[in-house]
C-alpha cells in the first residue's frame, strides 16, 4: 500500500472525526474532562501517535471504563441519556482512532464519528453545526474513498493520489447537494418537536441577571454586540431605533457596595398580571436567545401582563409557568437556554395603576447604607435646593449627573466606597454608577427610589426589534404619588444603549443574519414550509395554506420551469465540459500537419494539387521536381513534421510558426512572380 | 488467438432499454458490505430519530446519508460503464493449487477505481484487483485462482465488481465471455515405486549409428534433397561452399509407457491421473522419456516441458467427453 496514500487517508479520517467531535462541542453540553481528553486524543492522532496500537486488551478495558463512566453519569444525573450516549460515542471514536489502523478500524472510526454527528444534531441547533457537518461530510467521504482504493493497491506500489481525490471531491460536493435536496423534499411526517435556538453560539452567555448588582468593575458589556432578544411589537411603532426601557429586575436594598432585592416567589401561574391595562396595550412577542442566559422575563416599561411562555430546551419546546417575585420580577419556572413568551405593556401616556406598597416596601425604598458618606446627603440637598416633588427632584439630579459626570467603561480596580469615589473623586463611571448615585441621592432626601436593570434600546431588524448584550442598562425608578414607579435616567443619553465597535458589530450582525436564516430555513423548517415550497412551485395563484390558514406568498409556475431548466442546463454544461475535457487533444505534430495542409490548400496555384487523400510529401516531391519557389520551405516543413511525428523530435510552437511563415512568404513570392 | 472482448452496451437508448427488458437478469448486481450494513442501520436510526422528534438537523444528516448512498450508486456505475473485458487465462492451472489467472481490462474514458475481477464459475475461486484503471490503454490484471478438480471448466462470464467509492456496496457487472479453462491434475508426490524404464536404443531400428541421432558427431556429408535442414552444419557448409549435414550417433534412451486405465469412478480416475502426472514429472526429471496411453489416444515417449504439458493435458481431459467448444485459455 502506498505510504502516502495511507498517511493522507488516516489524516482525513481523523479530521472527519475531529469535525464530528466539533459538532458535539458546540452544544456546550459535554463534560469538560471529556473535552480535554478528546482534544488530547485528536492531537495525538493528528501526529500519528496511536498509543492503543494493537493492544486489544488495553483498548477493551478503556472502552469498558468509558461505558461505565457514561452509564454512571447518566445514572447519577449530571447528564441526560443523549449526552451520555454522545460521550460514549466520543470515547469509542477516540479508542478506535488511537488503535492500529486497518480497514475494519477505519470503518469503525467513520461510523462512530457518524454517531457523534447525529448526537451533535440532537444536542445543538447552532449555525456552527452546518460547517461542522459539511467538514465531516467532505473529510469522511474522502477518507472512505481512499480507504476503498487503498485496499486494492498492491504493496510497494505508488498511487496517483490526485486522480482519486478529484472525483471524490466532486462527489463530496454532489453528496451535499443531494443531501440538501433530500432535506427539502423528505416528507415531514411529524411536527418539529425539537427546541428552537438552544445553543449560545458565539461563546458563553453575557447578560445573565444576578441576584445582586455589585458597584464597580468595568462595563465591558456595553461593547458586546451579540443579539440576546428578538421582539415583535404590535402595534408596530415603525421607528428604526426604539430607545425604550426594557425592564427586567429592580433592586431596593443598597449596602454601600451591592444592590439586592427580595426574590421570594409570591405567585406561579401560566399568566401573570401586574396591572390592568385597557385596550391600548403594546403586545410584545419576545424570544429570549440563549445568549441572554437568565430566567428573568423582559418587557417594555411598564409591563402589565406576561404569559404563553415556552422554554426552548435541548429536548424540545416545553411550556413553562411564570413566577412573580416580591420585587415584581417575572421569572420563568423552568430553566432553559431560551424562551418564547408574550408580554403586554402600557403605553407611556396611559395613567398607570399605583401599586399598593407596604410600609416595608417604602422603608426599603428609602433605606440608606449605614456608613453613607455624609457628603452625599449634603450634595443632594445642595443640588435640590428644597425641591420636594419627587419627579422634578429626580430629573434635576439626573440632569446634574448626566451633564457634569463623564461616562466611562474603563474603571480599573475596586474601591471600598465606590459611590463616593464616583461622586467626589473620579466623577466618571458607567450606568450602574449613575443609577446608584441618583437613587441614593434621592433617598437621602426621603424620596423613595430603587435601581432598575434591564435593557435600553431596540434596533429595527426587518419587522422586529433586537436587543443586544450591550443594551444592558441600569437606571433609577422614583416613586411618584399618583403615578407609581417612574423611570429617571442619570446616564448621559448617548451612552444608554450599546456602544459596540463598528467592525465587531458588522461581523456579529453578519453572523446573526446567517444564524437567523439558518434557523428559519433549516432549524424551523417544517411541514408547512415544505407544503408551501412544493405547492408554490406548482401553483400560479396566491392560495391559502390549508394547514395554517394563512395566505402563502405566491410563486409563479415558471419557477418550476426555471428550476428544471437550470437543472438540465447544468447537466448539459457538465456533459459538454466533460466531452471537451476528455476529448484527446491531437499532438503538436498532427496539429502542425493540419495547419500545413490548410496553408498549402489556400494557395491558388498549388492548393488544387493537395486534394483529400494526397499526402503532403507527394506534393513536396512534385514541387521539388518543378523547382517551385516554395519547394524548399515546404520540404523543410514536411521533414520537420515527420521528425516530430515519428522521430521523437519535439516541435515547438515558435518553430512551427516560423516554418509556416517561411512557407507563406515563399508562396506569396511565387504568386507575385507568376 | 482472438479473444472476445465485451464492451459497454450499445449507445442507443432504445436498444439498451430493449436489451434490458429482454434479459431476465439485471445487468448490475448489488451486495451490501459489512460496513454498508452498519451504515444502513445508522441511517435507519437517524431517520427514525428525525421522524420521531422532527429535529431538522437530524433530517439534514439523514439527507446527507441518503445523498451518500445515491452518490455511491452513481460513482460505482461510472466505474463499471465503458469497461472492456477480455479473458487472457492461465499458463498452467493445477487442481487444488492457486494459479495465476489473467484478465485484460480497458476503458476509453475516465478512471476506474477499486476494481475486482473474477470468473463466474462455482468451482473457480479467486480474484484479481486493481486500484486504478486509466483510460486509453489496456491493463492486465493477475489474480490467484483455485479449482478443486482437474478437467475442463466451461466458463460463461466474467464478473467485474467495485466497492468504489465508499465501500458500502459492492456493485458488479457481468460480462458474458464464453470460454474454457483446463485444470491440470493436482501436483502430488509420487506414491510407491515409479515404473521401471525400458532401456535401449530408441528409433525405428536398433542400430547405433543412425543418421537422425542426437548423440556424438559421427561424420559429415553433403545434404541430400529432402533432408531436414536442421541437420546442416553451418560452419562446415560455409567453409566448403556447399550445404553439409552432420551425422550423429543415436543415444541410448530410457523410456516408460504410462497407461491410464479408463473405467473407474471419477474420484479414482482423478487420483490415478494425479499419480500418473506425478510419475511423468518424476521420470522426466530423471531424463526418462515418458509416453502415455489414454484409451485410444497414445502419446509417444518423449521428454521436455512441451511434452509434459501434452501429457498433463491428456490426463486433464481423460474421462471428459466434452470437446473444447470455444476457446481454451489454459
Amino acid at each position: 500500500m502506498s505510504a502516502r496514500l495511507n498517511r493522507v487517508r488516516l489524516r482525513l479520517r481523523d479530521l472527519a472525526a475531529g469535525a464530528a467531535f466539533g459538532s458535539l462541542v458546540i452544544s456546550w453540553q459535554l463534560p469538560s474532562v471529556l473535552l480535554l481528553l478528546a482534544a488530547a486524543g485528536f492531537v495525538l492522532a493528528l501526529f500519528d501517535r496511536r498509543p492503543f496500537g494493537d493492544r486489544h486488551l488495553v483498548g477493551g478495558v478503556f472502552l469498558l471504563l468509558a461505558g461505565a463512566l457514561c452509564f454512571g453519569m447518566v445514572w447519577k444525573g449530571p447528564v441526560d441519556l443523549v449526552v451520555g450516549a454522545c460521550c460514549f460515542a466520543t470515547l469509542l471514536t477516540l479508542q478506535r482512532m488511537l488503535s492500529a489502523p486497518g480497514p475494519a478500524v477505519d470503518a469503525q472510526v467513520n461510523l462512530a464519528s457518524l454517531l457523534m454527528v447525529a448526537g451533535g444534531g440532537a444536542l445543538s441547533g447552532d449555525l456552527l453545526y452546518a460547517p461542522m457537518l459539511a467538514l465531516y461530510a467532505v473529510f469522511s467521504i474522502l477518507a472512505m474513498g481512499l480507504g476503498v482504493v487503498s485496499a486494492t493497491v498492491a504493496p510497494g506500489t505508488t498511487f496517483p493520489l490526485r486522480r482519486v481525490l478529484l472525483p471524490l471531491s466532486v462527489g463530496a460536493g454532489l453528496a451535499m447537494v443531494l443531501g440538501l435536496t433530500f432535506f427539502i423534499l423528505f416528507p415531514r411526517l411529524s411536527w418539529n418537536m425539537a427546541g428552537g435556538r438552544v445553543s449560545t453560539g458565539l461563546g458563553p452567555v453575557t447578560t445573565g441577571f444576578s441576584d445582586q448588582v455589585r458597584l464597580g468593575g468595568s462595563g465591558s458589556i456595553k461593547s458586546n454586540p451579540r443579539v440576546v432578544a428578538r421582539v415583535h411589537l404590535s402595534p408596530d411603532p415603525g421607528d428604526e431605533a426604539l430607545n425604550r426601557y426594557w425592564i427586567g429586575r429592580t433592586y431596593d436594598t443598597f449596602d454601600g457596595v451591592r444592590w439586592t432585592a427580595q426574590s421570594t416567589p409570591v405567585e406561579t401561574e401560566g399568566q401573570i398580571r401586574l396591572s390592568h391595562g385597557g385596550d391600548r396595550l403594546i403586545h410584545q412577542e419576545i424570544e429570549l436567545l440563549p445568549a441572554y442566559g437568565a430566567r428573568t422575563a423582559l418587557a417594555l416599561e411598564a409591563p402589565s401582563l406576561f404569559g404563553g411562555a415556552v422554554a426552548n430546551t435541548h429536548k424540545g419546546r416545553r411550556r413553562t409557568r411564570m413566577q412573580r417575585l416580591e420585587n415584581s420580577e417575572i421569572r420563568f419556572e423552568r430553566e432553559a437556554p431560551g424562551y418564547d413568551y408574550h408580554a403586554y405593556s402600557l403605553p407611556a401616556d396611559v395613567t398607570r395603576e399605583v401599586p399598593a406598597l407596604t410600609t416595608g416596601d417604602l422603608d426599603r425604598a428609602r433605606s440608606l447604607p449605614a456608613d453613607l458618606d455624609p457628603r452625599i446627603p449634603a450634595l443632594a440637598q445642595r443640588l435640590l435646593a428644597g425641591e420636594q416633588d419627587p419627579l422634578r427632584a429626580a430629573e434635576r439630579l439626573a440632569r446634574h449627573l448626566s451633564t457634569r459626570f463623564r461616562y466611562s467603561m474603563e474603571l480599573p480596580g475596586e474601591h471600598p466606597d465606590a459611590l463616593s469615589h464616583f461622586l467626589f473623586e473620579r466623577q466618571e463611571g458607567h450606568c450602574e454608577h449613575f443609577a446608584t448615585a441618583l437613587t441614593v441621592l434621592l433617598r437621602t432626601q426621603g424620596i423613595p427610589a430603587r435601581l432598575a436593570t434591564g435593557f435600553f434600546g431596540g434596533e429595527r431588524l426587518g419587522d422586529d426589534y433586537i436587543l443586544r448584550a450591550g443594551d444592558a442598562h441600569a437606571w433609577t425608578q422614583v416613586l411618584v404619588p399618583g403615578r407609581g414607579w417612574v423611570s429617571v435616567d442619570a446616564t448621559p443619553p448617548a451612552f444608554r444603549s450599546a456602544q459596540p465597535e463598528p467592525f465587531l458589530t458588522w461581523l456579529v450582525d453578519r453572523y446573526e443574519a446567517l444564524e437567523e436564516r439558518w434557523c428559519n430555513s433549516v432549524v424551523d423548517y417544517d411541514i408547512r414550509d415544505q407544503w408551501a415550497f412544493l405547492s408554490g412551485m406548482l401553483s400560479d395563484r396566491e392560495r391559502h395554506d390549508v394547514l395554517a390558514g394563512e395566505v402563502v406568498e405566491a410563486r409563479p409556475r415558471r419557477a418550476l420551469g426555471m428550476g428544471l431548466g437550470a437543472f438540465f442546463g447544468v447537466l448539459l454544461l457538465g456533459w459538454i465540459l466533460e466531452r471537451r475535457v476528455r476529448r484527446p487533444r491531437s499532438d503538436p505534430a498532427t496539429r502542425f500537419h493540419h495547419r500545413l495542409r490548410r496553408t498549402v490548400q489556400r494557395d491558388p496555384t498549388i492548393g488544387a494539387g493537395l486534394a483529400r487523400g494526397v499526402p503532403i510529401e507527394e506534393l513536396a516531391r512534385r514541387l521539388r521536381q518543378t523547382d517551385h519557389p516554395a519547394a524548399t520551405p515546404l520540404d523543410d516543413a514536411v521533414r520537420r513534421y515527420l521528425e516530430a511525428r515519428f522521430g521523437s523530435r519535439p516541435l515547438g510552437a515558435r518553430e512551427a510558426s516560423q516554418l509556416l511563415q517561411r512557407l507563406r512568404s515563399a508562396l506569396g513570392t511565387a504568386a507575385r512572380s507568376s | 488467438m482472438s479473444s472476445p472482448a465485451v464492451s459497454a452496451p450499445s449507445p442507443a437508448f432504445g436498444q439498451r432499454l430493449w436489451a434490458r427488458l429482454r434479459r431476465p437478469d439485471w445487468p448490475r448486481r448489488l451486495k451490501v458490505t459489512g460496513t454498508g450494513r452498519t451504515y444502513l442501520m445508522v441511517t435507519l436510526g437517524v431517520g427514525i430519530g428525525a421522524l420521531n422528534t422532527g429535529n431538522n438537523l437530524l433530517y439534514l444528516l439523514l439527507g446527507l446519508l441518503l445523498g451518500v448512498i445515491v452518490l455511491s450508486g452513481l460513482l460505482s456505475e461510472r466505474v463499471l460503464r465503458g469497461l472492456h473485458v477480455e479473458r487472457v487465462g492461465a499458463d498452467a492451472l493445477h487442481a487444488r493449487e492457486p494459479g495465476t489467472f489473467r484478465w485484460r481490462l480497458s476503458r476509453e474514458r475516465g478512471h476506474a477505481f477499486a476494481i475486482e475481477v473474477r470468473e463466474v464459475h462455482a468451482e473457480l475461486t479467486g480474484r484479481a484487483t486493481a486500484a486504478i484503471l486509466g483510460p486509453g490503454r489496456s491493463h492486465v490484471l493477475r489474480g490467484q485462482v483455485t479449482a478443486p478438480r482437474r478437467g475442463p471448466l466451461v466458463l460463461e462470464a466474467v464478473d467485474v465488481s467495485t466497492t468504489w467509492p465508499f465501500g458500502l456496496f459492492a456493485k458488479s457487472r457481468r460480462f458474458p465471455i464464453p470460454g474454457e479453462v483446463l485444470v491440470l491434475p493436482a501436483r502430488i508426490r509420487v506414491r510407491g515405486e515409479v515404473p521401471r524404464a525400458h532401456q535401449g536404443l530408441a528409433g525405428e531400428d536398433g542400430r547405433a549409428r543412425f543418421q537422425d541421432g542426437e548423440g556424438d558427431l559421427a561424420g559429415l556429408r553433403e545434404l541430400a534433397d529432402g533432408e531436414d535442414a536442421r541437420r546442416i552444419h553451418w560452419l562446415k557448409s560455409a567453409s566448403s561452399q556447399k550445404l553439409v549435414r552432420a551425422e550423429r550417433d543415436r543415444e541410448e534412451r530410457q523410456t516408460v509407457e504410462l497407461v491410464l486405465e479408463t473405467g473407474p469412478s471419477r474420484a479414482a480416475l482423478d487420483r490415478r491421473c494425479e499419480e500418473l502426472a506425478a510419475q511423468a514429472r518424476t521420470l522426466m526429471a530423471r531424463g526418462i522419456e515418458v509416453g502415455l496411453t489414454v484409451g485410444p489416444v497414445r502419446l509417444r515417449p518423449s521428454i521436455g516441458p512441451a511434452h509434459l504439458r501434452r501429457l498433463l493435458t491428456a490426463l486433464a481431459r481423460a474421462g471428459f467427453s466434452t470437446p473444447p467448444v470455444t476457446r481454451e485459455v489454459a
